[in-house]
This record gives structure tokens, sequence and C-alpha cells, in this order.
């Protein structure tokens, strides 16, 4: 136990210590991209700015402090809780990012929860009849669902279904599960579709891969000599020890679906953290894009985390320490 | 071509349509005449709307801010134009009627203006409108401090009187005769005296049909009902601007029935609209051009621009960049004042005298330039500049492309740093706010335009001061002659607007300059 | 994943061995044949002119001389595609190359002499991972002129890491062993060493995973060109010429399913060939990177 106490804290030194990278970094990139939120807002309006107005604009969008203390003042604000301010939305980041982090984390959590639907059973059918059809099948899935790009898929069916079908919930305006069960999920449903087909792509090689790798062990061929059924040997011994390889490859995916589903959220219209970026990029709202990021990357960190204390949990292996 | 940034609101494209609600023409401006007593309404053939109900505008990104005296983009405007109220408006045709001002009176020689100001007209809040209001935002506009987009429009107003609770006079410094129509934008909105920037800046409390009601970032702004509004209340109980990221979304969501109403950029989008929906396409006072920066490198010979300018065949620019769905046109878009597109040189394309003018430039072997194009500021803009560069190419002229991010572009643009640039301007009704700022040396925006002189400087001076619609349309078709004559620019087209509307609304007019103000009679049938 | 790098495979062996197996060998032929049809169409031997506008031919379905149809402005999709397909591959190649070069150089030298060099190489490369691919590539993008060279530089620094941390570990291990001792005792310099000893051991690890990083690479370019920010217009691109699909299937279907079907095609030989050669360089490898 105490060997995972101080391998964790370890981890989470090492997390932090990341954190403050990211935070570094994206504060430099942000400020190398040509163009400020003068120039994005007003556009080539801000040819006719004189002197005066331009020092008023650039106090009102915070871009009159040195680069040391924007990024201090930054940094120092986060401790005490503040995001920062989007000047667009008059409305604080922390506001912002907490009404679009569930929007995304839902996406993210509907979209693994499919793509496990889909992905281990596929995976273990594909394992217990290797090289038969039901494995080429399943491999043949994977790779199709590694292959079809997601804005591809999603275009797709939202153009024929809104056309064809009249079916477009998303075009209702986001409503988060509170507001309306029903509209969002029928809103989170093409969109979790989606993604979840993406993901079961590795979740069915993982799923595949782990299952030979253990039903090839001794302590299976032992349980199986002793006469265990199939069906107990399938879960209670293959699947529990696959589990590792496919709870860490589910806890990556979900951590880059956090931030990796935003052309998913543009298409669909939901007002994630991932479209809350892109679109702080395009206007150049540096508070909202820093701050966005760092949030994205410390629940990617975090997630990585359980994924870690789950993975020391479940293996056999570390648990007989 | 960037998606995604084309369909935000390119800030060009938003000050195009907007800034054309800014100015007005001449036409009922002259000295001494009084004004009916009529707000802008529909056209009398409309069938009249159902009270009640709520309609959905999509619209690609959120308007970017609340307060009307800083707002440059599209939606923005669209939205505050509907919540606030100015002292002059426009009606469907572009002339000049009341807004908050009933009635105003010219001086003889022009310098003040004495506005009498509509009774009984109260702010959202409850509080009443009064001179004061008037004279609190004039003055506040004019304060560079503010950083209001419109101070220069106010710029030639040196003191605001008020006599009573119900005058305001303008006192100018020379005669204006394009101020009234600039005075319509919503960026010279009349807000009350008590309120400021900041509490202006998350909530609304103007004298206009609707209030806002709620605002969520990413989301929908949606507006309400003014109960209170001195004019004929609005049909609907709420309008909402719905955010939809890309027109692509937009044109499922009218299919399905969920967006009632939308702006396209182009007309393919707009016809894969399935279902009852109404495609109005309407000119843009807005225009693309080849800008030539008169002051730079090859640029500074008269010869090498008219030879550029005699190379290209604008209709076929038109036609393989934007399907043919523009107009050619001259220097001025402003309707009363329009520029005849074959005013020029070479009315068609004419290599013969292209090459005529290249050799008089002592470049008879073919020349090279740099052209600065924007990639995700405006749709087209590669495609028009690739056309263009391909007409050159037939006249011995190479146009280097240098296709730039916006960012990039605008501070380019700005400096005035191009030895030539493809871009899209604003237009104006008045052709004083179209070009005033370029074209006069004093004007802020010379050192992008390039070029000047004391013929030009003359024009503008007199085309300020001009009462007589007649002799004013003739000052600028001079200065439209000098531009042609001398190939300042290289004017290509102005597009179209699409605006689509579901047939279950009613009573919605589109305008050239784009503005939405008509959604204050739209209802649902 | 201790294994043992396998002895140095040569390249002819491999090579045939791919060929040998089916799905690796058809893979790999239908890669070479869009290649060059990409060279050819750019040279203009074959089809049309990419860029090339023909207005009067608007939106025509696929016949005799537009195989796959035109698009709104005239231009054979066709040419477009396989234009597309060769730009696809230009980015994504320089892009892994770039990863490749300077993620494995990253891994081998923080692996090998650990110390500061390694917490500083782990830094950035934890760093780097901590972000969102695809908010990072599109950062990256947005802070240079945007041309097909800065895409896919953008690309390749979303990588590294990738690289860095899949050749890390075997250099660790690789140190202990007897035979990089042996050299030490000998006096060979550090460097050396590294290069004549631990790389070749790791290159059939590197091989794979840029094997694997190809097909994400194709598919990010798509993705970031489908959001505007690829390599700028007028050069064709698979997943800019989705997107402006997106609105013209209605009418023109052929526009969104050619460079749909290509896309997913390109990308599923790389996948296979990908596979293919992890088969065959690493066969005990049951980890799949992602």
């Amino acid at each position: 136990m105490r060997v995972l106490q101080s391998a964790v804290v370890k981890k989470a030194a090492g997390s932090l210590a990341t954190l403050v990278g990211v935070a570094i970094f994206v504060f430099f990139m942000l400020r190398a991209i040509p163009g400020d939120a003068i120039s994005a807002s007003l556009g080539t309006e801000a040819a006719g700015l004189t002197e005066v107005q331009r020092k008023s604009l650039e106090e009102y969008y915070g871009l009159d402090q040195s680069l040391a203390s924007q990024f201090f003042s930054w940094v120092g604000n986060l401790f005490q809780g503040n995001l920062g301010f989007s000047v667009r939305a008059q409305q604080s980041v922390l506001d912002l990012t907490a009404a679009a982090l569930p929007v995304t984390f839902q996406l993210a959590v509907f979209a693994i929860i499919l793509a496990l639907a889909i992905g281990v059973p596929v995976g273990m059918l594909a394992a217990s009849r290797v090289g038969k059809p039901r494995d080429v099948i399943g491999q043949a899935l994977s790779l199709i669902g590694l292959s079809v790009p997601a804005f591809l898929l999603a275009t797709t069916l939202l153009t024929f279904l809104a056309v064809n079908l009249g079916f477009n919930p998303n075009g209702l305006g986001y409503k988060t599960f509170f507001e309306d069960p029903v509209v969002n999920l029928q809103q989170m449903l093409l969109p979790s579709l989606v993604l979840g087909f993406g993901i079961s792509a590795p979740i069915i090689r993982t799923t595949r891969a782990a299952v030979l790798d253990v039903s090839g062990q001794d302590f299976v061929r032992t349980a199986k000599a002793k006469g265990v059924s199939t069906r107990r040997l399938q879960f209670k011994h293959i699947l529990r020890n696959a589990l590792i390889p496919i709870v860490t490859m589910t806890g990556l995916q979900f951590g880059y679906l956090l931030g990796g589903a935003v052309v998913v959220e543009q298409i669909f219209s939901l007002p994630g953290v991932g479209r809350q970026v892109l679109t702080g990029i395009q206007q150049k709202e540096y508070a909202l894009v820093q701050s966005t990021v760092l949030v994205i990357a410390a629940a990617f960190v975090i997630v990585n985390l359980l994924t870690d204390l789950l993975y020391r949990a479940i293996d056999p292996r570390v648990r007989a320490e | 071509m960037t998606q995604l940034n084309r369909q935000s609101a390119s800030p060009i494209k938003a000050l195009a349509l907007a800034s054309a609600a800014a100015m007005v023409l001449v036409g009922c401006a002259a000295a001494d005449e009084e004004q009916e007593t009529v707000a802008p309404t529909a056209s009398e053939t409309q069938e009249p709307a159902a009270v009640g109900g709520n309609m959905v505008v999509g619209i690609t990104v959120d308007p970017d801010t609340i307060f009307p005296w800083k707002a440059t983009q599209f939606q923005a405007f669209r939205m505050l134009e509907n919540v606030y109220d100015t002292l002059t408006a426009f009606d469907a045709d572009l002339n000049v009627v009341p807004g908050l001002a009933e009635s105003w009176e010219i001086s003889a020689d022009g310098t003040s203006i004495t506005f009498d100001l509509r009774d009984g007209v109260t702010f959202a809040d409850g509080s009443s409108f009064g001179s004061e209001d008037v004279k609190y935002s004039y003055e506040a506009i004019q304060d560079e401090e503010n950083a209001a987009v419109a101070r220069s429009t106010l710029g030639g107003v040196t003191s605001i009187e008020t006599p009573d609770a119900d005058t305001v006079v303008l006192n100018l410094a020379t005669a204006d005769v394009g101020l009234l129509a600039n005075l319509t934008s919503v960026n010279l909105a009349i807000v009350s005296s008590d309120d400021t920037e900041e509490s202006l800046s998350t909530a609304t409390n103007g004298t206009g049909p609707f209030v806002l009601e709620s605002r969520t970032a990413g989301q929908n702004v949606v507006l309400a009902r003014n109960s209170s509004y001195w004019g004929n209340p609005t049909p609907l109980d709420t309008l909402e601007f719905r955010v939809l990221p890309d027109e692509a979304a937009i044109a499922a969501a009218m299919s399905a029935g969920n967006v009632q109403m939308a702006v396209f950029s182009d007309p393919i989008t707009a016809r894969t609209v399935s279902g009852g929906v109404t495609v109005n396409t309407t000119p843009q006072l807005s225009y693309h051009a080849l800008m030539l920066n008169a002051r730079n490198g090859s640029m500074t010979s008269t010869d090498v621009r008219l030879a550029i300018s005699c190379a290209i065949d604008r209709q076929s620019v038109l036609d393989t960049a934007l399907l043919g769905e523009g107009e050619v046109t001259g220097p001025i878009t402003s309707p009363a004042f329009k520029s005849d597109p074959n005013a020029r040189p070479c009315p068609e394309r004419d290599l013969a005298k292209s090459a005529e003018y290249l050799a008089a430039s002592g470049n008879a072997g073919g020349l090279e330039i740099d052209a600065i194009v924007a990639q995700d500021l405006y749709a087209g803009a590669v495609d028009i500049a690739q056309a263009v560069a391909a007409q050159l190419a037939e006249a011995n002229i190479t146009l280097n492309l240098e296709v730039l991010e916006s960012g990039t572009y605008i501070d380019r643009w700005i400096a005035g740093d191009f030895e030539t640039a493809i871009a899209l301007n604003g237009g104006r009704p008045d052709p004083d706010g179209m070009y005033g700022r370029y074209f006069p040396s004093t004007g802020n925006l010379n050192q992008v335009s390039g070029y000047s002189s004391d013929s030009m400087d003359k024009l503008f001076a007199d085309g300020k001061v001009e009462g007589d619609p007649a002799a004013r349309k003739a000052i600028y078709d001079a200065v439209s002659k000098e531009l042609e004559d001398n190939a300042v620019w290289v004017w290509l087209f102005s597009g179209y607007t699409y605006t689509a509307t579901s047939d279950t609304i009613t009573g919605f007019t589109p305008m050239t300059t784009g503005s939405w103000q008509y959604l204050r009679t739209t209802g649902l049938q | 994943m201790q294994s043992v790098a396998p002895e140095k495979a040569k390249s002819p062996s491999v090579f045939a061995r791919i060929l040998r197996s089916w799905t690796g060998g058809t893979s790999l032929i239908v890669l070479a044949a869009l290649l060059v049809l990409s060279i050819l169409v750019n040279l203009g031997v074959v089809g049309f002119d990419p860029i090339a506008q023909t207005p009067a031919d608007r939106l025509l379905a696929p016949n005799g001389t537009y195989w796959f149809g035109t698009d709104q402005f005239g231009r054979d999709i066709f040419s477009r595609v396989i234009s597309g397909v060769g730009s696809s591959a230009l980015i994504s190649g320089v892009a892994v190359t770039i990863a490749a070069l300077f993620g494995t150089l990253l891994g081998l030298v923080g692996g090998f002499y650990r110390g500061v060099i390694d917490v500083f190489g782990s830094g950035l490369t934890n760093v780097l991972f901590a972000f969102p691919p695809l908010l990072l590539a599109l950062t990256l993008a947005s802070v240079l002129d945007r041309n097909w060279f800065t895409v896919a530089v953008a690309i390749g620094i979303v990588y590294i890491p990738i690289f860095a941390r899949v050749t890390r570990g075997p250099v660790l291990s690789l140190r202990e062993i007897e035979f990089v001792k042996a050299a030490k005792s000998t006096g060979m310099a550090s460097i050396g060493i590294m290069f004549k000893h631990v790389l070749p051991n790791i290159y059939s690890i590197a091989i794979i995973q840029i094997a694997l990083s190809l097909s994400w690479a194709v598919l990010t370019e798509a993705a970031l060109s489908f959001l505007g920010l690829g390599s700028p217009p007028p050069a064709p691109s698979l997943g800019s010429m989705i997107y402006e699909a997106r609105t013209l299937v209605l009418i023109a279907p052929w526009t969104l399913w050619a460079p749909g079907a290509v896309i997913v095609v390109f990308v599923v030989c790389l996948n296979l060939l990908g596979d293919s050669l992890r088969d065959i360089l690493d066969p005990r490898s049951k980890e799949v990177n992602s």
C-alpha cells in the first residue's frame, strides 16, 4: 500500500509540473499567433483607430501590460479560482467553462459507453475464434472505425437525416439533460455514435489482443484443465485479466475526447470546451484559451491518474504485493 | 476559404453590411424641410402577421458585444438595431426618415441642425428619454477614451445644445450633408444618460422594439417584445438568434423547421434548404476590389495601374469566382450615386491597350507584382485572387499571391504594407461615408488607400457641403472619374446577400444595407 | 513492453515479406498506385489541372470526361481528389519524419544519458502529451503563415511525444545489457555507443510507430483542413473538399462520396500496411499504440 501511495504521489507531482509546462507553453504559443483581440474584433476597421482609442481598447482587452505581468496575474488569478474574463461574452471564463465542460464530458462518457458496448464484445468474439469469419469481421470493423474520419461520418449522418427525415434535434438549440432530458439525449445520440464508433476501433484491437494474450497463459490453461465452463472462463478469468490494457486504453481515449471532440461539437452545434477553445483562438481571446486548455489538460491528467489507480487496483500482480 | 472563419462573422463583411446602415442619401435632408412622423414599417402589401409566438433566426457566431458603440460585427449589429434607436432611421428604400427625432431643421448655411425629439418615449428601464440623453450619448461617442467606432462621424460636431427636453441642436464646423444618414447607424445609438458602458455591457437598456431577455454564450441571444415601445409593437413574443456554427448546420435546421430565417454567404447553400423557404437575393453595398498602393514600388506609375485595370475582365472573374452571383461595379456603390461601371479607360478588357500602357511605363517585357490575400476573412477571396491572376498572366503581368492568415492580413492592410491587395470593403448609402476616410489626404485611412491629390481633396470638401442633390451627384461622378482614370484601384464587383425566410413567417423586408430592422414587423403566420 | 529487439531486419526481406502477406501486399500496391497517380496528375499527364476552373461544366455527374464529376467551380473532382491524396501524403510524410527524427532523438538521448536531459525530455514529452492533439495542431498551425510545410511541422510537433515515449523505454533497458556495458569498458565514447549499438536496436520500434502515425497524420491533416486550418486554398485537400460538399451533397452527391471514399481507402491501406509491418518486425507486440 505504501508503495502504491508513494507511486501515486510521485505521479501527482509530475502531473502538476506538466500542467505548469502546459500553462507556459500555451501562454507563449497564443501570443505568437499574428493579430490580437483588437484586430480580431474590428478587422480592417481597426485602421481608423486613433492612438488614444487604440490605447483604450488595449486596456479594455488587457493587452497593455507586459508579458510577464500578464502571465503572473493570470497564474495568480488561477490560484484564486479566477480563470479570467471573456470580454466578448462578458462572462468569467470559469462560468463559461463550467457550462461547456459538462457538455463535452457527457459526450465523452456516452461515446465511451457506446465504444465499450461495441468494442469489448466484438473483440472477445474475434479472439475466441482466431482466423475464422467472426475474427475477420471484427478486425474489419475495427479497421473501418480507425479509417473513417469522424467529420465525414458526422457530416453524412447530419445532412441526410436532417434533410431526408427532418430529424435534426441539434438545430433546436442545446438543452442540458436537466432542462430537457428527451431533447438532450436526442442531441447526444448522433455525436456519441460517431465518436463511439471511432473509439471502438482501438478498443476492439486492444480487447482482442489482451484476450489472446491472457488466453495463452498458464493459469487459464489450468482452469480449462480443471473443467471450468467456457462462459465462466471467459468472464471470470480472461476478461478480468484482460481488463488492464482495456482500461488503460479507455482512459487514454477519454482524455483525448475531452479536447478531440471539437470537430463533432462544431458539426452538431454542441457548446463544449473544444468549440470554446477553437472560437477563442479565432477571436484571439487569450485568457479564455489559456484557461480552457489548462482545464482540459488538467482533466486529462486526472483521468490518467485515475486510470493508473484503477490499473493498479485490478492488476493481480500488483495486488499480490 | 477556411470554413470556420469564413462562417464566423468576418469583420470586413460585418462592417460592409453593417456600416452601410450608417449613412444615407442626401435627398431628404434639404434645408428647412419638415419630416413626417412615421416609423419605418413594412410595405403595405404584406399580410398582417399573427400576434404572438417565437421566431428563430440562425447565426453562425454569437454577437460579440451588446454595447452598441463598440459593435462592428454583423451579428451584433443585427441584434442591436432592434434594441436601440437612433435619431434618424432608414426606410426600405434607404430614405432618411424620423427615428427618435420626429423632425429637424437645418440652418441656411448648414452648420446647425435642430432636432425636435419624439415625446413620451421611455427606455426599457422606464426612465424617460430626452435631449440630455442625446447629448450624453453623442459626447461620449466623441470622447476618444471610449473608443467608440463612430467617433469620426461626429468629428465635425463642435457642440451640442439642449435648449429643452425635447430639442437638441448640433453645431457643426462645416455643413455635412451626409450627417443625417450617418446618424442612423446603431453605432450612434442613443442610450440613457444614467447608463455607462459597463452597465450596458451586460444588459441592454434601449428604446427599441425589443429588449434583451437572455444571452447564453455559444448558444443564443433571446430578445423579447418591449411592451413600452413608442412605435407599433412587434408581433413576436420573443426573437431568438440561435448560434449554429456553420451554414450547413443552419440549412439543415431550416429544412427541419427549427429555424425560420438566416442569411447565407453563398447561393448554393441557400438553395439547398428544402421545404417552404423563400430566398431573397439582395445586392450588397460592399465591393470586391484589387486595391493598388500607388505609393509602393511599381504601383507609383499610373501607366502600370492602367495596364492592370485594362487587363482584367471583371465579369469573367465574377463568373469564375462567385459563379456569376453579383454585379460589376465602379467605385461608388451607393444607390443614388452609383458609378457607371463602364465609365473607365477600358470598359471591356483590352489587352492591346494594356500592353501599350505597360510599354509606356517601361515594362514592355512583363512585370511581376505581389498581392496580399486573406484566406479566412470572407468567402471567395482566394478564388477571386486566382481568377485575377489568371487574367493578368495573359497580359504579361505576374501576380504573386501571398495568401495570409486573417491576423497577418489585417495588420498589413492597416499599415498599407502591400503592393496590391485583394479586398472586400464596405459600402455605404452616402458616398462621403464610403470614401471620406480613404481618399481625402486627411482621411484616417489614407495610408491604406495609397492615393491622394489636390483635386480629390477639393471634390470631397465640396461634396460634404453641397446641398443640391444634382450638383452633389455631379461632384461624386467626378470623384469616380478621377479614381477610374488614374486606376487608383481596380474595382471588380459587388456580391449578393442571400436571405432565406421560411414561408411560416411574414412581414420581413431585407435591405441593401444588410439591416434586419424589419424583424420588428415580422411575425408568424 | 520489455522486448528484446529482434535482430536487425534487412529492408529487402521486410519488403518482400510485406508483399507476401495479402493485406500488406494489396495495401502497398494501392498506396503506390495512388502516389504514382497523384504525381502524374500534378505533372499534368493524367486528368485535368486540379485548380483550373471551367464554370461551364459546373456540378456535372461522373461521366466519361470527368470520372468523379465536377464541383461547383467546374473543377475535375478526380484530379482534385488524387492531387489531394498526394498533398496529404506529402504533409503526413513530412510530419511523421519530423516527429520520428526529433522524437526518437529525444527518447534515445533521454533514455541513454538519463539525468537532467532525461528530466527535460520527459517533461517536454508530458507537456505535449497533455495537450489535446487536435487543439495543439490547430494552435500551432495558426502561429505561422499557413502553407503545407508549416501544417506538416505543426502535426509533426504533436507526434513527437509518442516517438519519444516509445523509444525511451527500450533504450533504458538496452543500457543495461551486457554488450553495452562491455563496449563502455573498452573505452568507446558514449555517443558512439548510443549510435552504433543502441539505435540500431530500436529501429524496428520506430518504424512501426512511423507506419502507425502516418494514418493518424493523414486523418489529423484532413480534420485540420475540414476546420479550415490546413494548407491554404486553392491547393486541393480531402478535408476541405468534404467540408464544401456538406451542402453540395444534396444536389451533387459525388462531391462528398468521391473524397470520402478516397480518404477511407487511403487510410485503410496505411493502417493495413502498418499492421503488416508490425506483425513482421515485432510479432510479439500485443499492445496497440494509440
